[in-house]
């Protein structure tokens, strides 16, 4: 009954949705919009005058093609190469042939576009538009249009230029050793970082729009014959489902096609790093570059990684299996170090040995508070320190970590605040997640913490184990594109476990690691 | 089918070796060490012709009805109202047991770390935890098991090693004083563990290699001979005849542990690490009750009903038995009978009545 009832209300609601949508999507559009062209180029013209109604920054450029037939040029000021545009198209278009010369046009030939595109104009890439959506499109994209009377169809040039940032290294993923490209904001620059890793024409890039008004351009790139053809399909459908207004920055897009939102661990890998998204799809990831992010997103991810770096596979086998480890225990620690800390002293005191008991006891006999508050309070104050560092101008954030660090350690401990062993549990545990190479990996162990820190208060190291079960058991229930997200080691596969405990010597990856729904 | 996750046969074995380990190797040694004395470690061996009995049984009848399990196919042998009947009798027995599994858990809890806590919250709070497993589903017990299972054999397999100073192989002379009676008799109780393996009626039908699932299944029953007797021989080396009159032996002899100085009374430790198998235990005796429940039932989805049994669950604990006490010699008496009448004998019929059926039905035919 009560489910009925909610089903209801829910369609009312989509109802109501759809309804407050459609006026919307008439004013974006004007009704002439979807179209095609007319042979007046007048018409055509004042069409595209009316779209671009109150847009100061969209130019519209009458002209004579070798003085015998009207045209129009139409593109957006700033997003276009205004030079190539007079070298290239302009001005061999205008220009009268004095004389016969081989590239004049017959009177037929200045209706036609395909001797046009062959004679005259001399850029590479030259598409055909017949709406006016793919116009407004093409000009969107800072490629110029260029009409011609009596023709049903226009042409544009790509001659698109916009200010772009210049190929740095990530600053959140530096390696000692290994390449330093970063990907930019600007799509087609992240496209050709990639094909220059991977020069296999098997390589795809699947090009499709997203937003309903920023018409976002997204790139789902995969390697046919290593990426699985249901994974390509599922991607493709995920992303062909979303509807929503814009996308700025490929978190939306990350947000959207996730199996579960609602869990603390992310699903899906972003990166700066050419080579990570070069690497992932050799073994079969898929890769979704979004126009406008510098971080593109792998699919499917798993648990393991989220804690590899790619510098592990640019050192040598054994040390990079020995930091593995290191890092494996540092995640240990970024998760359960306060909490440990605080159970041993409030329940199970006979696990210390009595020297150390003693000094601990001492150095805590002072303090006011239980262990629990304690460590919530110099919890919090850390967390408080390293987001106010991430956020205030690079100036005013060396004020803040001096000040920080003498109200987290030295004055606190002085006052009889926090107890000397809690400013070191909370420093290590804080340096400790920053060792995750992903930010966000890091992230979710640093919130997870607070829970377990009140579990560890309330019922000891019973707290402890019983978090640590509900953190795995989420883990488990956990799929990315329909792989388990702790797959290799849980569902087990034996072959792929190579790159998980240690990471072998390249000679010793004989087969590709493969991804399954199992 | 209402469970859409499939399992591979290594990964029940592996589910399937803390669900009878978990309790097991609390209770099992002071309980035969009573009977066997000296002879307690051979004990599980004994014992464990009833698991191999049992998962034999299982294994049969699963091969009559390969996509069914006992409470599916239990209708399909005796017909429709006796068939409810047997189911209801599964799921109680399951029930019962599980509030059973849950009280050992709690005393162990509140009798030996958290004395002040009340039980409803160490209960509570399990049953909790076990709840997400079970609503996530057969294969996120089975990779938590894969996950977890692993570390709890390795440490206590290094708790026993750190252990091996302390040890008395004397205290196990003279072997078989008074024959080999005792030890029979004290197998009574590792024998009603043993027979818990009749879970995997309720497993087998969604293994994706069917074929290797009779193989390791054996291979569990083995691995947790392999543990009990560790466990019992431990136990015996260590504390001798007293091992009788010891509440937890393992955990007692925890507290012997000394490494380098600084582990020091690991029997927190061992507590941690037991709660983990105790978690694979509860879940999979829980995901039996409840997956039999919506079969029983003949429901479209288990989810919905986990938290209301979760409850009952909790309710049961409080009410198997009036204290530790009484549990105790419940477990050492009467329950060998109550387990092995449910998970033996009752299958047992019923494999009985499926083969005579076969027999009737093949002679008919070549009769007509």
């Amino acid at each position: 009954m009560f489910r009925k009832r909610r089903k209801i209300k829910k369609l009312e609601q989509l109802i109501a949705e759809k309804e407050l949508k459609q006026p919307q999507e008439s004013v974006q559009q004007a009704p002439r919009s979807q179209g095609s062209l007319s042979g007046d180029l007048n018409e055509n013209v004042n069409a595209l005058r009316s779209i671009y109604d109150n847009c100061s920054d969209f130019i519209i450029r009458p002209f004579l093609i070798e003085g015998k037939e009207k045209a129009t040029l139409l593109y957006i000021d700033g997003l276009s190469n205004i030079e190539e545009i007079n070298a290239n198209v302009l001005t061999p278009l205008m220009e009268i042939p004095k004389g016969q010369q081989s590239y004049e046009l017959t009177e037929q030939e200045v209706h036609n576009l395909a001797s046009i595109l062959e004679k005259k104009i001399s850029v590479s890439q030259v598409k055909e538009v017949h709406t006016y959506m793919d116009i407004t499109n093409q000009i969107s994209l800072g490629k110029p249009v260029i009409l011609i009377n009596q023709s049903v169809k226009g042409f544009s040039v790509d001659l698109g230029k916009w200010a772009k940032r210049a190929i740095e290294e990530p600053s959140a993923e530096s390696v000692i050793r290994g390449p330093r490209e970063g990907f930019i904001e600007s799509i087609g620059v992240n496209i050709a970082l990639i094909r220059r890793k991977i020069r296999s024409p098997k390589l795809k890039m699947e090009e499709l729009e997203v937003g309903r008004i920023t018409k976002t351009t997204i790139v789902l790139a995969y390697i046919v014959g290593l990426a699985e053809q249901t994974l390509i399909d599922e991607a493709k459908s995920r992303l062909r489902r979303i509807d929503i207004d814009g996308v700025l920055e490929s978190e939306y897009i990350e947000e959207l096609i996730e199996d579960n939102p609602s869990s603390p661990f992310p699903q899906i890998l972003n990166t700066e790093r050419v080579d990570v998204v070069a690497s992932y799809l050799l073994e079969g990831h898929v890769a979704i570059f979004v126009d406008g992010s510098p971080f593109v997103l792998i699919a499917p991810t798993t648990l393991y990684s989220l804690f590899q770096a790619s510098e592990d596979y640019y050192q040598r086998p054994l040390l990079s299996t020995a930091i593995r480890w290191l890092r494996y225990l540092f995640i240990v620690i970024s998760l359960l170090l306060p909490s440990l800390y605080v159970a041993v002293l409030t329940y199970h005191h006979e696990m210390l040995p009595t020297t150390l008991l003693i000094s601990m006891a001492a150095s805590r006999e002072p303090i006011p508070f239980p262990a629990v508050i304690e460590a919530l309070l110099m919890e919090i104050m850390f967390e408080i320190l390293r987001e106010a560092g991430i956020r205030l101008p690079k100036q005013i954030g060396a004020a803040v970590s001096i000040v920080g660090a003498l109200v987290i350690g030295q004055a606190a401990v002085e006052a009889g605040i926090v107890s000397a062993p809690m400013v070191m549990v909370v420093a290590v545990t804080g340096i400790a997640s920053f060792s995750v190479p992903r930010y966000n990996a890091g992230m979710a162990l640093r919130m997870l913490r607070f829970p377990m820190l009140i579990l560890a208060g309330m019922l000891g190291l019973l707290g402890i184990m019983l978090g640590i079960i509900a953190i795995v058991v989420h883990l488990c229930t956990l799929r990315s594109f329909g792989v388990p997200y702790l797959s290799p080691m849980a569902p087990m596969q034996g072959q792929d476990m190579k790159d998980v405990m240690m990471r072998l010597p390249r000679w010793a990856h004989r087969s590709r690691p493969h991804l399954t729904g199992n | 089918m209402i469970e859409k996750g499939k399992i591979s046969a290594a990964q029940m074995a592996l589910m399937m070796h803390p669900t009878i380990i978990a309790t097991g190797i609390l209770f099992v040694p002071s309980i035969s060490a009573a009977k066997a004395g000296r002879d307690m470690w051979l004990s599980p061996i004994w014992g464990s012709f009833i698991g191999f009995l049992v998962v034999f049984i299982a294994y049969q009848l699963h091969k009559h009805f390969p996509n069914e399990t006992i409470i599916e196919y239990s209708e399909h042998i005796v017909g429709r109202i006796p068939g409810k009947v047997i189911g209801l009798i599964y799921l109680l027995f399951y029930l019962h047991v599980n509030g059973i599994i849950i009280r050992e858990y709690g005393e162990f809890l509140s009798g030996v770390f958290l004395m002040t806590t009340p039980e409803s919250v160490i209960f509570g709070s399990m049953t909790l935890v076990c709840a997400f497993a079970v609503r996530g589903g057969l294969e996120v017990i089975a990779r938590s098991a894969q996950l977890f299972i692993p570390i709890v054999v390795l440490l206590f397999l290094l708790i026993v090693f750190f252990l091996a100073l302390d040890l008395a192989p004397t205290n196990m002379l003279p072997v078989f004083e008074e024959g080999i009676t005792p030890s029979i008799l004290g197998a009574a109780a590792p024998a009603a563990w043993f027979s818990e393996f009749l879970l995997i009626a309720f497993l087998l039908p969604y293994l994706t290699d069917k074929e290797k699932g009779l193989k390791w299944a054996n291979l569990s029953v083995l691995s947790v001979v392999f543990i009990l007797v560790i466990t019992n021989v431990t136990a015996l080396f260590l504390f001798g005849e007293i091992t009788a009159d010891l509440l937890y032996p393992v955990m007692s002899a925890g507290r012997y542990v000394r490494v380098a100085e600084f582990f020091t009374h690991l029997e927190s430790i061992i507590m941690a690490i037991w709660i983990l198998g105790t978690f694979i235990k509860i879940s999979v005796f829980y995901y039996a009750l409840v997956l039999g429940t919506a079969q029983w039932l003949k429901l479209s989805e288990y989810k919905f009903i986990v938290l209301p049994l979760g409850f009952l669950l909790v309710l049961f604990a409080t009410w198997s038995a009036p204290n530790l006490t009484e549990l105790k010699g419940f477990l050492g008496t009467s329950a060998v009978f109550y387990l092995l009448s449910v998970q033996l004998v009752l299958p047992s019929i019923l494999l009985l009545i499926v083969v005579i059926q076969k027999k009737v039905i093949q002679k008919r035919s070549i009769q007509a």
